[in-house]
C-alpha cells in the first residue's frame, strides 16, 4: 500500500490518480477517478507507471516485458504473504544465483522488477546481519545499487552493505 | 588506486573482486570511469571471473552511448581499489597537467628526463621488493567463553578436550576460570586464528560437540591482529 503511494510520487503523478485502499492485508485496491477500480499490486503499479510516461520501466523489447512480468509475479506469490525465515532464506539464495551476471533484473536498465522486489525484500533484508549480507553477495551489491536510484528509496531507511573479509570463507 | 595490468589475469582478478559488490567502477550510474576501464580491458573476462564478465556485458550494451556518459575520463591509475599499486605510473599526461604545481619540477627539459628515468628505475625496484615480501597473513584473536553444564562439572577435563581441537592456523592462548555465579565457573580461553583458515562458527561447532561437559559457547571479544 505504502509503497504504491511512493510508487505514485516516484513516477511524479501530477494529479492524484484516486484513493488507495485495502481489501485484504495484501490486495490494495485503486478507485480511480474517472473508471473502474483496480484490483493488485502489479497491476496498479503497471497503471500508475503507463499514466506517467514511463513505459519503459515496464521494458524495452517483448523478452524483457516478459521477464519484468515475470518478477512482478514473483513478487506477489514468493515474496508476499511468507512470512516464513527459511522461506526468505531460499528466495534470497535463488535471487543470488540468478543476478550473478545481471545489474538489473530485466535487461540492461531499471524497471518496475527491480523497484518492486526492492520495496518487497526491503524489510527483510534490513534485519540480515553482516554474514548474511555478505553471503548474498549479488543480492546486496543489486540492493545497494537499486536504493541509491533517485527517486526509488524515499523514507525507507538505507541499508548499509559493508565487504568485511573477516567473514569471508567461501565466495 | 589502479588495477595493475588490466591485460593480465592478476588485474582482472583485481577487476573482478573489486567489482563484486559494484555495479560500476565509480559510483552507481555509468560513467567515463567505465569507459576508461572498458577500453583498457581486451576482451570479454573468462566466465569464472563472474563479477568482472557480468559489469563487461553490461558496459558494452553503453556501447553506443559511450561518450554522452557522465564524468571525465580519467587515467587507468585512478580508479580501482586503493591498496592496489598504481602500476600505470609511467603515465605522462599526468605530469603535464598544467593546472598542478610541480613543487620538485626543475625547470630543465634535460633533467627531467633523466629525473623520470630515475624515478621508473626506482619505481621497478621498490615492485621488485615488495613482489619478494611474503604476503601478511591476517589474524584475529579471539576470546571464547565456554559454560559447562553446572558447577559440578570438570573443568579440567572441559579446558583438555577444547585445547584438543587441532586446526590448522588455529593456536591456542592463555586460559583462566572466571566464576559465574552459584559456585559455576565459566573458561575464558584465548586462541590466535588465521582468517581465512579458521572461522568462529567451525570453533562453535566443534566445542559445542562436547556436549557432556560443554553447555554453550560464546565469543567473548574478537580483535583483529
Amino acid at each position: 500500500m505504502m509503497e504504491l503511494k511512493i510508487l505514485s510520487a516516484c513516477c511524479f503523478l501530477m494529479k492524484r490518480m484516486g484513493g488507495f485502499y485495502s481489501l485484504q492485508p495484501w490486495i490494495p485496491v485503486l478507485q480511480t477517478n474517472s473508471g473502474p477500480s483496480l484490483t493488485g499490486l502489479t497491476t496498479i503499479a503497471a497503471h500508475l507507471v503507463r499514466q506517467a510516461n514511463k513505459e519503459h520501466l515496464l521494458g524495452s523489447t517483448a523478452e524483457e516485458k516478459a521477464v519484468v512480468q515475470q518478477w512482478l509475479e514473483y513478487r506477489v506469490t514468493r515474496v508476499d504473504g511468507h512470512s516464513a525465515k527459511e522461506d526468505t532464506h531460499t528466495l534470497l539464495k535463488d535471487l543470488n544465483s540468478y543476478l550473478e551476471d545481471k545489474v538489473y533484473l530485466a535487461g540492461h536498465n531499471l524497471t518496475l522488477a527491480d523497484i518492486l522486489l526492492y520495496y518487497g525484500l526491503h524489510h527483510f533484508i534490513v534485519d540480515l546481519t553482516v554474514q548474511e549480507k555478505e553471503k548474498y553477495l549479488n543480492v546486496s551489491r543489486w540492493f545497494c545499487h537499486i536504493q541509491h536510484c533517485p527517486g526509488i528509496r524515499q523514507h525507507l531507511s538505507s541499508i548499509v552493505f559493508l565487504k568485511n573479509r573477516l567473514y569471508a570463507n567461501s565466495h | 588506486m589502479g588495477f595493475g595490468d588490466l591485460k593480465s589475469p592478476a588485474g582482472l582478478q583485481v577487476l573482478n573482486d573489486y567489482l563484486a559488490d559494484k555495479s560500476y567502477i565509480e559510483g552507481y550510474v555509468p560513467s567515463q570511469a567505465d569507459v576508461a576501464v572498458f577500453e583498457a580491458v581486451s576482451g570479454p573476462p573468462p566466465a569464472d571471473l563472474c563479477h568482472a564478465l557480468r559489469w563487461y556485458n553490461h558496459i558494452k550494451s553503453y556501447e553506443k552511448d559511450k561518450s554522452s556518459l557522465p564524468g571525465v575520463k580519467k587515467s587507468l591509475g585512478k580508479y580501482g581499489p586503493a591498496n592496489v599499486e598504481d602500476s600505470t605510473g609511467n603515465g605522462a599526461p599526468d605530469a603535464k597537467d598544467d593546472d598542478d604545481i610541480d613543487l620538485f619540477g626543475s625547470d630543465d627539459e634535460e633533467e627531467s628526463e633523466e629525473a623520470k628515468r630515475l624515478r621508473e628505475e626506482r619505481l621497478a625496484q621498490y615492485e621488485s621488493k615488495k613482489a619478494k615480501k611474503p604476503a601478511v597473513v591476517a589474524k584475529s584473536s579471539i576470546l571464547l567463553d565456554v559454560k559447562p553444564w553446572d558447577d559440578e562439572t570438570d573443568m579440567a577435563k572441559l579446558e583438555e578436550c577444547v585445547r584438543s581441537i587441532q586446526a590448522d592456523g588455529l593456536v591456542w592462548g592463555s586460559s583462566k576460570l572466571v566464576p559465574v555465579g552459584y559456585g559455576i565457573k565459566k573458561l575464558q580461553i584465548q586462541c590466535v586464528v588465521e582468517d581465512d583458515k579458521v572461522g568462529t562458527d567451525m570453533l562453535e561447532e566443534q566445542i559445542t560437540a562436547f556436549e557432556d561437559y560443554v553447555q554453550s559457547m560464546d565469543v567473548a571479544a574478537f580483535n583483529k591482529i
